[in-house]
């Protein structure tokens, strides 16, 4: 039996986009290196956000949420919680690790930027895992 | 096989009413609608209510709870 997708999927398939598109260039190309840039991505991830979420409302007639829906938003919510907190973790004792072991070389004009870069990284890798879940949540049934 | 199992299908054909029109009706989406069919999803005690009474039906007619199931 075919299974269209609800205003719920359609509208986490399009985060999950705009995450991957936005996120991924910067991570991967531009090497976190400048205020300008972490600022122009936290702007162009809203403008697409918007953009893609309007066009989603405007074409799907039903747009009603269920329990179920809030049930898939709290797996996917823990999801994202247990990876930062894994990620704070592991991140928290590599810091210390190398700080012990005298390997941290960071001047102190860029060490800023770095720990920005490093804690804006887990958020992002905790929003995706948030909405990735909750996706793999909607093709399991729940 | 699951611990809460249900007839709304059958239930459904019977009365020849869509899995939208049984959603519309209980307030819930039509995919929530296809999980609970295919055994996917257990509702809460109150949708499951609301699905017995859109059916007309007693509740345990509609769902059916197995202790041995999976859950």
């Amino acid at each position: 039996m075919a299974t269209s997708l609800s205003y719920r999927e359609k509208s986490l398939y399009a985060s999950l986009i705009a995450e991957l598109v936005v996120y991924g260039p910067y991570f991967f190309l531009h090497r976190q290196n400048s205020l300008n840039k972490v600022a122009g991505m936290i702007i162009a991830i809203i403008v697409l956000q918007i953009i893609l979420q309007s066009v989603i409302a405007v074409f799907t007639r039903n747009r009603i949420t269920d329990e179920r829906d809030h049930l898939i938003e709290l797996r996917g919510y823990r999801a994202g919680y247990l990876t930062i907190a894994s990620l704070m973790v592991v991140g928290l004792g590599l810091l210390w690790f190398h700080a012990e072991a005298g390997h941290l070389h960071l001047d102190s004009a860029r060490v800023g930027l770095h720990f920005l870069s490093v804690f804006f990284g887990m958020l992002v890798i905790a929003d995706i895992t948030k909405t990735a879940t909750q996706i793999v949540s909607y093709r399991k049934a729940l | 096989m699951p611990a809460i199992r249900n007839q709304i299908r059958e239930l459904r054909a019977m009365r020849e009413m869509t899995q939208q029109e049984l959603a519309d009706r209980v307030g819930v989406t039509r995919q929530t609608v296809i999980a609970i069919e295919q055994d996917k999803y257990s509702p809460s005690l109150e949708t499951a209510f609301k699905v017995a009474i859109v059916l007309g039906v007693p509740l345990e007619q509609c769902f059916q709870y197995d202790p041995r199931g999976k859950r």
